[in-house]
């Protein structure tokens, strides 16, 4: 068991409270299954899951992609620049 | 050049950076601050975050994703953070190309997949609370999510 790095931004920020976490994970738990993990520290994040993007050490990722103790994992909701 | 920076943007400077010999037409985007009304309340500023150093390398991508589709003789790229108040501007692209066509086509791809790919968001402040744009998260209970279907 060891920490990956959760970082959030915008709403998610808003809603969770914080912008940053630490979440112990197994080696390969993908990020579907670091979500219930998440929520259940932040369960204001819930309603957001739809609309939620996620990177995984700066780059986007897919909910079956596996993340490892030390990787960054990020949550993004709906980009809005411009 | 790509850059996201935390001051007001010197729109003069990058577009003159732009003129080159090579290049007939020079073509500039300027996103600013609009003050939207709605129930008596306003917009006073907006309010921009960035997920960095991913944000840069994806102004980067839409660089490089402009020159595979276009010939241009210089691509540039800057977001603003932080407040921007109203008529003030947010982002800037400025293409040059040989002739005009690429460089009016290339400004209106860089915003578009600003809006889709760069990890940035904004914040809109208002008289009466904030909303995040593309999210129905704020404090405008009244109104929360009233740009979402008209932004995503």
């Amino acid at each position: 068991m060891n920490g990956v790095k959760v970082l959030l931004f915008g709403a998610a920020a808003d809603r969770a409270g914080v912008r940053q976490t630490e979440l112990s994970v197994h080696s390969g738990v993908t990020l579907g299954e670091l979500w219930p993990i998440l929520v259940d520290r932040y369960p204001a994040l819930v309603p957001m899951r739809d609309t939620l993007a996620f990177a995984v050490n700066g780059e986007y990722a897919r909910m079956e992609d596996a993340v490892s103790p030390g990787d960054e994992v990020a949550v993004l909701p709906p980009v809005s620049g411009g | 050049m790509f850059r996201i920076v935390e001051e007001s943007i010197d729109v003069g400077a990058l577009v003159t950076g732009a003129f080159r010999p090579d290049c007939g037409a020079v073509a500039t985007f300027v996103g600013t601050t609009r003050v939207d009304e709605s129930s008596g309340a306003s917009v006073e500023y907006l309010e921009y975050e960035a997920y960095r150093p991913m944000a840069d390398r994806k102004l980067e991508e839409i660089g490089a994703e402009i020159r595979e589709r276009w010939e241009v003789g210089h691509v540039s790229i800057v977001h603003r953070l932080g407040r921007v108040d109203p008529g003030e501007p947010s982002v800037v692209i400025v293409v040059a190309s040989p002739r005009r066509g690429p460089a009016f086509e290339a400004s209106r791809y860089a915003i578009e997949r600003i809006k889709e790919i760069v990890p940035i968001w904004k914040r809109e402040v208002w008289s009466d609370g904030y909303v995040w744009v593309g999210s129905q998260v704020g404090t405008r209970s009244r109104h929360e999510g009233r740009n979402t279907a008209s932004l995503r």
